[in-house]
């Protein structure tokens, strides 16, 4: 899915996602391991690209989940090789069991993490600050201001892991992720060539007595890695101080120091100094405090949480999230930054909204932002349909992935992280079952997902006798992060490699699930037959059904039919139930007339809405007759 | 230069500033600019911005940018707050009325926005089977036509070409010819 534009010289614009990879195979890494999740999803294929042309040796693979390939890759790096895994920050908390054992082993290969975070969040359930993790671990972190620093940044975190023995991380943020910027290219530092994995129980073996020594060597590691961090990392960690006698002082660290950069200098303050830290964890706190202590007051810019504030061993004084002049959550938008300067500046700053009359004309003409909706053509809306329709009294677990857009369609009730539409399924049976009710439960989930997290709750299901439909919603990819592999598609990343598939009917069937089948997305009658005789039989036997739902998502361009569809005004009564419970693109409402109709701009000629208007106002256009 | 693309989700938006950076590389230029991608993507408000020259941030702040290229009028509206004073609006129009709504008039006279309008779906059906997949360079093509760039139709066909699939080159270029001609006609 990745395009990586063509060279002039040894510049190329990439996407920050794309310099990170860069950077990952010009080190000469060895293995890299990946689940895809937004903002990180692009890294691991443009990895694979990279390493294609530059015939780098290394092994690139998807792991089913981040747990799966952060371990995969710690591994690697215990006979010595350079080693890499990346995840979106909600894929680190799949993670941290292995991540919070790996900070305390003493490395060999230089392990490099780099986790995605999404303040504002554009596409995700947290706003959670990867940068915490990495103080709860104790593992240094560095946190990029633009895609150039990041593919920098990959060379300076390999050979610090190298150094101290220690893994160490790189946050970049969805601004870097997804920026797209002139990077330098380099040539390829081959891989060493030679493994070794030297069998050292004491160190390989995390036993509850190595505690004691891993321990105490951590802390020591910490205090060593920040004083390299106040002395040696000036690319990174660096004054930019004020041409006029400072009025304010900024400590900024990742995208942050960009956006305030671009502000002082539009607005020609050269009375403002500022400290950039690339390295948040562990904060070079001499550095910092003898920056505080040159200035007449100081703010601080970071996302998203207080991580460097919160190292400071005193806040006197200090202008941050702990007081409230920086808000608390959402991304620091140059809008909000400059806001929050001009206060601390007693600037007048005329804000960018700021005009009534374009107020007023939004309100008149009832614009507003417009909500992601599956695409048109989706097999996931048709199969929501079918699952609405068939058992409209039932609770609705779902997952994360596209399908979660089924909540404009009111099929999807509750939905938390990674796999847990099947756990979720188990415990809204439980609580019925004990407190003597009854209510059908379909759960649904994608097929990426299912293998990601889904498995496991699966078994537990059938182990534990949980009686619910879980609908797999199998449309070949992994959709939302941009049409990723997964064990059901059986494809690999890297040219010549080949991957097997995994049978979704034949791994429900082999955990003991007794009712399984398979329908056409599309056909929504077949869709809704199934799912009522699928609780029957869960019902019945105390046990989960599994239904697939399979139809190529609309991303791959499938082949398929092209049924051109109309809605007949004579038959529409405008009751908007296509719109409510349907909700394609290409199906509108015309509120003046009340009458529904098709948006020719959007309609893929699917023809799944044909059997979806209860009136029968929506039909194909046929060619003949017309 | 700074650039803030707007339009919805599928509407092919990341491919505009694919073509701006890739004039930029060859000018020699610095660029730097923020994308959406993930669920936004999936049919959503979708904004992208576009920076050419010294800048660090990736992000274009309200009232500073120089051109508003907008697939969508909808979406045109409600960014028109990132345009500073004396910007150009680029916009594919689907309801014109609306456009006509006084407040909206009253803050584009204010702010002395240059408006350049086409109506990208009806061209495309007249003159591309309806294929609204071509909207995206269509507007490149208008943008040239208003002149408000600084990038020449030669220049900026050159970069669609380049970046264009094998089979889709052809139409690529008619398409960009027909927005670059719809705009200079007139507003
Ligand atoms: S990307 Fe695929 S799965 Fe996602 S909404 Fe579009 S068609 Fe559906
Ligand atoms: S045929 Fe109906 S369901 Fe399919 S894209 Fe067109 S309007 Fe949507």
């Amino acid at each position: 899915m990745t395009e990586v534009s063509r060279t002039v010289s040894t510049k190329a614009i990439l996407l920050g996602n794309e310099a990170i990879a860069r950077g990952i195979v010009e080190a000469g890494c060895l293995v890299a391991s990946a689940y895809p999740g937004t903002p990180s999803s692009e890294i691991l294929p443009a990895v694979a690209k990279f390493a294609d042309e530059l015939g780098s040796p290394m092994a690139v693979e998807w792991g089913v989940n981040e747990k799966v390939a952060f371990e995969v890759a710690a591994a690697a790096s215990f006979t010595g090789a350079r080693s890499c895994a990346v995840m979106k920050q909600v894929g680190l908390n799949v993670a941290a069991d292995p991540f919070m054992s790996a900070a305390h082993f003493q490395l060999k290969g230089g392990m490099l993490l780099v986790v995605a975070d999404d303040p504002g969040p554009h596409s995700s359930q947290t706003e959670q600050d990867s940068r915490y993790f990495a103080m709860f671990a104790k593992v240094p972190c560095f946190d990029p201001c633009s895609a150039a620093e990041a593919r920098e940044m990959v060379f300076d975190a390999f050979d610090l892991s190298e150094r101290f023995g220690i893994i160490t991380m790189l946050r970049p943020s969805v601004r870097v992720d997804h920026c797209r910027q002139d990077v330098e290219l380099g040539e390829l530092r081959p891989p060493k060539g030679q493994v070794k994995f030297d069998k050292e129980p004491s160190r390989w073996v995390c036993l509850p007595a190595s505690v004691k020594v891993n321990h105490p060597r951590l802390n020591a590691k910490v205090e060593e890695i920040r004083a390299a961090f106040e002395t040696e990392f000036e690319k990174y960690n660096y004054e930019v101080p004020s041409k006029e006698k400072s009025v304010l002082g900024i400590v900024a660290s990742g995208v942050c120091f960009s956006v305030v950069s671009d502000i002082l200098k539009g607005w020609g303050r050269e009375d403002v100094a500022v400290l950039k830290i690339g390295t948040p964890h562990p904060l070079p706190v001499k550095m910092v405090t003898d920056f505080i202590s040159r200035q007449p007051k100081v703010l601080f810019l970071e996302e998203t949480y207080p991580v460097m504030e919160m190292q400071l061993p005193d806040r006197t004084g200090i202008l941050g999230r702990w007081n409230g002049i920086v808000p608390g959550a959402g991304e620091l938008l140059p809008e909000t930054v400059a806001d929050i300067l001009a206060k601390i500046l007693g600037m007048d700053h005329p804000a960018g909204e700021g005009s009534p009359l374009l107020r007023q004309a939004m309100e008149e003409l009832k614009i507003t932002p417009r909500k992601p909706m599956l695409c048109p053509g989706c097999p996931h809306r048709a199969s929501f349909f079918s699952i609405r329709q068939a058992l409209p009294n039932a609770v609705n677990p779902s997952d994360i992935g596209c399908y979660t857009l089924g909540v404009n369609q009111k099929a999807v009730d509750a939905v938390m992280d990674m796999g847990a539409s099947v756990t979720m399924g188990s415990g809204f049976f439980l609580v019925h079952k004990a407190a003597g009710m009854e209510r059908p439960i379909v759960s649904t989930i994608g097929d990426s997902t299912f293998f990601h997290m889904g498995l496991p709750g699966l078994a537990s299901a059938v182990y534990n006798r949980h009686a619910f439909v879980l609908a797999i919603l199998d449309n070949s990819t992994t959709a939302m992060t941009g049409g990723q592999a997964n064990p059901a598609v059986g494809e690999k990343l890297r040219k010549g490699d080949a991957g097997r598939k995994v049978d979704i009917e034949a791994v429900c069937r082999g955990c003991g699930v007794t009712f399984v089948r398979t329908i056409e997305a599309y056909d929504v009658g077949a869709g809704k037959e199934a799912v009522k005789e699928a609780w029957e039989h869960a019902k019945s036997r105390s046990e989960p059904a599994v239904i697939i739902f399979r139809h190529p998502c609309m991303l791959l361009r499938p082949q398929q039919s092209a049924v051109q569809v109309k809605v007949d005004p004579e038959k529409c009564i405008g009751c908007k139930f296509c719109i409510n419970f349907f909700n394609c693109p290409g199906l509108v409402f015309d509120e003046k007339k009340s009458k529904a109709y098709i948006d020719e701009r959007f309609c893929v000629s699917c023809g799944v809405c044909v059997s979806v208007c209860p009136h029968g106002a929506i039909g194909e256009i046929s060619g003949e007759g017309e | 230069m700074q650039y803030v693309i707007v339009g919805i989700g599928g509407q092919g938006i990341l491919f505009a500033s694919k073509v701006l950076g890739k004039i930029a590389l060859e000018r020699g230029e610095s660029v730097i600019g923020s994308e959406v991608h993930g669920m936004a993507q999936r049919g959503g408000s979708v904004i992208s911005h576009f920076k050419v020259g010294d800048y660090r941030s990736p992000l274009v702040m309200a009232g500073e940018a120089d051109i508003l290229l907008a697939f969508d009028q909808n979406e045109a509206v409600r960014n028109l707050h990132f345009l500073k004073k004396k910007g150009s609006l680029v916009v594919n129009v689907h309801d014109r009325a609306a456009l006509e709504n006084s407040a909206l008039a009253g803050m584009i006279r204010d702010r002395e926005i240059s408006v350049h309008s086409l109506e990208g779906y009806a061209l495309l059906k007249e003159h591309m089977g309806g294929n609204f997949l071509f909207l995206n360079v269509l507007l490149m093509g208008a943008m040239c036509g208003a002149g408000v760039s600084g990038l020449s139709l030669g220049e900026v066909s050159r970069a669609v070409k380049e970046l264009s699939p094998p089979q889709f080159q052809d139409a690529n270029m008619k398409v960009l010819a027909l927005g670059a001609e719809a705009i200079s006609g007139g507003r």
